[in-house]
């Protein structure tokens, strides 16, 4: 009898515990494809600065996107943080967002916010070749990412095709080259023989283990295993040149059209552009700020002197959908 | 398990189920619908496509992920229904040194997130990894290649047995020794005796173990993607969002695959339903290994070792390197694991939720296959067990539809707790059916006659009768959905009001940013809850005599 009295009496307690938490009722809600790690401080920063209480929803980019899609316009969400534009554009091209003050968009440069004013770009990713210090000599690296469809590289080159920076990559390739050539590649570097990760994450992994010589992903993910094992022989290795395989991605911030706090979510973009935050982005994720005057995080060469190509999701016909259906009739597996 | 009462089964039911009763029919038909809306939401949308869709299937981009998804689900139901009943066998019924502790661990593999156990399985034994570290000391140079096929079947068997194990091991519970005293006393051996009579006794347990593994197996995502195996929830993945015709072809498709499993299932078990001979509880039978008992403790062993051992290490091997090296970020878990007191406790309260409204959900649906036989009973053990196999994500955007399509009222659940919880008992609902369905099939009808004639009322045969005999099935059904639910994942990203933090959604943080360590230490504490909560709800309270 005992017993049962503890299990009703842990069943009413968690019951109770669920009913604490309940939801504010006119905070500004965040959905952030950024994770908590990254975002999570600023957010109770502007908390603190401003008083506006903040409901936050952590998760994956595109998922995000899907859910915000499948709301529609009864969205509880005001704001909308993605890692790429990819999902931002499939948002903007549904309507669901708003447009953004010229006096947010104008605090960066050009070629990291929408034209349409749907999106701002907050901090930035370069596109890189990690390497096995072990098994790939300096001087045996690439000079461009078109390189690598060359017998030289054949079986060693990992890649994530369905991973949202790649189809980045492959668009702003699509941009540059022209749709003949980005498919010509993707065909030759399926024929090469490359070795298809998940994700960022377990490419670098890999490459760290040794089980694989190098890879395509942002830069900034070796650092993070760096620094949770700084003995990991992996290293970036930067294309030069305006090369395609430099080019660098912004993370996004937009405001949904059918927010009833616009007001409150343009104070929070604005903060998120503000030095403060710029700093922050800098120091802590090993990201390039994009507001001019905030300097890059040590060993990372100054966003500057980096000569990405310039690209635009909204130049292209077909957009996204259109680079999914190459990379996937390229033959790649798991796309 | 089958559950049809028309088939004359002695000592269980006479042939010709009587009528079912208004309230259970409108029960049941209540919970099918509830659990028809993912598959709904796939098809409403899916009519929006028209021939889109049916170019997408024509094109047989689908037919190779399909393929492999078969291939894969069959390869591993078939290894977890032998790993698992062997273990459930040896568990309950032998004298295996230690068994209370090894029972209680070996259900835990089933709470480990397959996205973290397989990164974590991967830095062990894949080329280069943490073993072969330590191999190459010894003098072994290569260790085979742990991907694709047969990395997916390794780890997703070691990740899935629990569910074969832990509804045999109630059965086995609840069976009285005389049977098998009887077989050993005409001479067979410890083998003999497990192969005419445990396992004819046990096969509805084995077969609803089994087809959770299958569906399990083919709604996986987060291993197969990590083991490079492409099925059809990596192809749905990739097409999520800017092929969203290919994703709606594909899920419908899983969806199908796992009604047309679960009639084909439910056909081949129809009849195989087992006699209940002797009254229940009563002494419980330990088999002597004898000359087995070596190679018995090296099996258990060798499963604790590589589900549980490998992992836990790997993830200790983390959580200590990084608390050793500190960390200066801000809300980095290494320094203040306090921090994750808070998603534990979120966590427990929406398990116990899950797993006690899932069986009150089920229950009636149980009653009526197992007693009623009917179309509709067919029909709703269909839908709930089939929605197992549905991805997380698609259930979540199936529940975002229709709560924000639904009039007044109902919208405000948007966001909520409840809708959250909800969402765990239409995903998981499936391994609390399949539980109740074995638990009331094996209570003997004959005690129901009786108590009927006795005058007692049906509310009353049913709390004084049959939930008593059934409750070791039950607790175990509910223990499975409080398991899968302490670890699920997309859903509850999608579902969650915000701000609610699980222990799941903090190991998910962390990884995306390689902080290793800090997801270490919340998988570790999940695996801790876990077991505690197994422990308190489940196998103590399973394992009093009935």
């Amino acid at each position: 009898m005992t017993r049962r009295t503890a299990a009703l009496a842990l069943t009413l307690l968690l019951t109770l515990a669920l009913a604490g938490c309940s939801r504010s009722r006119d905070a500004l809600t965040i959905y952030s494809g950024r994770t908590q790690n990254l975002v999570g401080p600023l957010l109770e920063r502007f908390n603190q600065e401003t008083g506006i209480a903040i409901d936050v929803k952590y998760g994956d980019s595109a998922e995000l996107a899907l859910l915000l899609a499948e709301e529609g316009e009864r969205s509880p969400a005001d704001v909308f943080l993605s890692q790429s534009p990819g999902a931002t554009g499939f948002l903007a091209g549904k309507g669901l967002l708003g447009q953004l003050d010229g006096r947010l968009l104008d605090k960066v440069d050009p070629r990291f916010r929408n034209r349409g004013g749907r999106w701002v770009g907050l901090s930035a990713r370069q596109r890189v070749l990690v390497y096995n210090t072990a098994m790939v000599a300096e001087r045996d690296l690439p000079d461009s990412v078109l390189d690598l469809t060359g017998p030289r590289f054949a079986g060693k080159v990992a890649v994530a095709p369905s991973n949202g920076s790649f189809q980045d990559f492959v668009t702003a390739m699509r941009q540059l080259k022209g749709d003949d050539a980005a498919a010509r590649w993707l065909r030759d570097m399926a024929r090469n023989r490359p070795r298809t990760y998940a994700n960022n994450n377990a490419i670098v992994e890999a490459v760290g283990r040794g089980e694989i010589p190098m890879g395509l992903v942002n830069h900034y993910y070796n650092y993070r295993f760096q620094k949770e094992n700084p003995a990991t022989p992996s290293r970036n290795h930067y294309f030069h040149g305006g090369d395609v395989g430099a080019l660098v991605i912004p993370s996004t911030a937009s405001v949904l059209a059918g927010s009833d706090q616009a007001d409150e979510a343009a104070r929070f973009v604005e903060f998120l552009l503000s030095p403060e935050a710029q700093r922050y982005f800098s120091d802590q994720t090993f990201e390039y700020p994009l507001v001019p005057g905030i300097p890059a995080a040590e060993g990372l060469p100054p966003l500057g002197s980096v000569e990405s190509p310039s690209y635009d999701v909204d130049d292209l016909g077909g957009g996204l959908e259109r680079t999914v259906e190459l990379i996937r009739s390229s033959g790649f597996n798991g796309v | 398990m089958a559950s049809t009462a028309s088939e004359p089964l002695q000592g269980t039911r006479r042939a010709g189920s009587p009528p079912a009763p208004r309230w259970l029919v409108a029960g049941s038909a209540l919970v099918a619908l509830l659990f028809a809306t993912p598959l709904a939401y796939l098809v409403v949308r899916g009519a929006a496509e028209g021939g889109t869709l049916r170019a997408a299937w024509a094109s047989g981009g689908t037919l190779a992920p399909l393929a492999r998804t078969l291939l894969l689900g069959v390869a591993v139901a078939a290894a977890a229904a032998v790993l698992g009943t062997t273990l459930a066998w040896l568990v309950a019924r032998t004298d295996l040194p230690g068994r209370r502790v090894v029972g209680l661990l070996l259900p835990l593999p089933l709470v480990m997130p397959s996205f973290i156990a397989a990164f974590a399985l991967l830095a062990a034994f894949a080329p280069g990894g943490l073993l072969a570290g330590l191999l190459a000391t010894l003098g072994v140079e290569r260790l085979p290649a742990f991907d694709g096929f047969w990395g997916a079947l390794y780890v997703l068997t070691l990740f899935t047995y629990p569910y074969v194990y832990l509804p045999v091991a109630a059965r086995l519970g609840q069976l009285p020794a005389s049977l098998e005293e009887s077989a050993r006393l005409l001479g067979r051996g410890p083998g003999g005796a497990f192969r005419t009579v445990v396992l004819p006794q046990t096969a509805p347990a084995v077969w609803a173990g089994t087809l959770l593994v299958f569906l399990y197996t083919i709604s996986d995502f987060g291993a197969v993607q990590l083991l490079r195996y492409q099925t059809l929830t990596t192809s749905i993945y990739a097409a999520r969002v800017f092929d969203r015709t290919g994703a709606l072809a594909q899920s419908l498709l899983l969806g199908v695959l796992a009604l047309a499993v679960v009639a084909a299932e439910r056909r081949v078990t129809r009849g195989r339903r087992p006699a209940r001979l002797g009254p229940p509880g009563g002494r419980r039978l330990r088999v002597p290994l004898g000359r087995w008992k070596a190679p018995a403790v090296a099996l258990v062993a060798g499963v604790a070792g590589l589900a549980l051992l490998a992992p836990v290490g790997v993830l200790v091997f983390w959580a200590v390197r990084g608390t050793l090296a500190g960390s200066s970020r801000a809300g980095a878990l290494v320094g203040d694991v306090g921090a994750l007191a808070g998603p534990a406790l979120n966590t427990a309260a929406l398990a116990v939720a899950a797993a006690l409204a899932a069986l009150l959900a089920v229950l009636p649906v149980a009653y009526l296959t197992t007693r009623h036989a009917s179309r509709l009973a067919g029909l709703a053990n269909a839908v709930v067990v089939g929605g197992f196999a549905l991805p997380g994500l698609v259930v979540a955007l199936a529940l975002t539809f229709w709560t924000l399509q639904a009039p007044g009222p109902v919208a405000l659940l948007y966001q909520t707790q409840a809708l959250l919880v909800f969402a765990y008992v239409v995903h998981f609902g499936s391994q609390a059916l399949r539980a109740a369905q074995v638990a009331v099939a094996a209570v003997p009808a004959r005690l129901d006659d009786a108590a009927r004639t006795l005058g007692a009322g049906r509310l009353r045969r049913l709390l004084t009768v049959e939930l008593p005999l059934a409750r070791g099935g039950l607790l175990a059904g509910g223990g499975l959905v409080l398991l899968s639910t302490m670890k699920e994942l997309p859903a509850t990203l999608l579902l969650a009001p915000p701000g609610l933090e699980t222990l799941a959604t903090k190991i998910w943080n962390a990884t995306e940013d390689a902080f290793l360590a800090d997801a270490s230490l919340a998988a570790l504490l999940l695996l801790l809850l876990s077991g505690l909560l197994t422990w308190l709800l489940v196998a103590r309270r399973g394992d009093a005599p009935g």
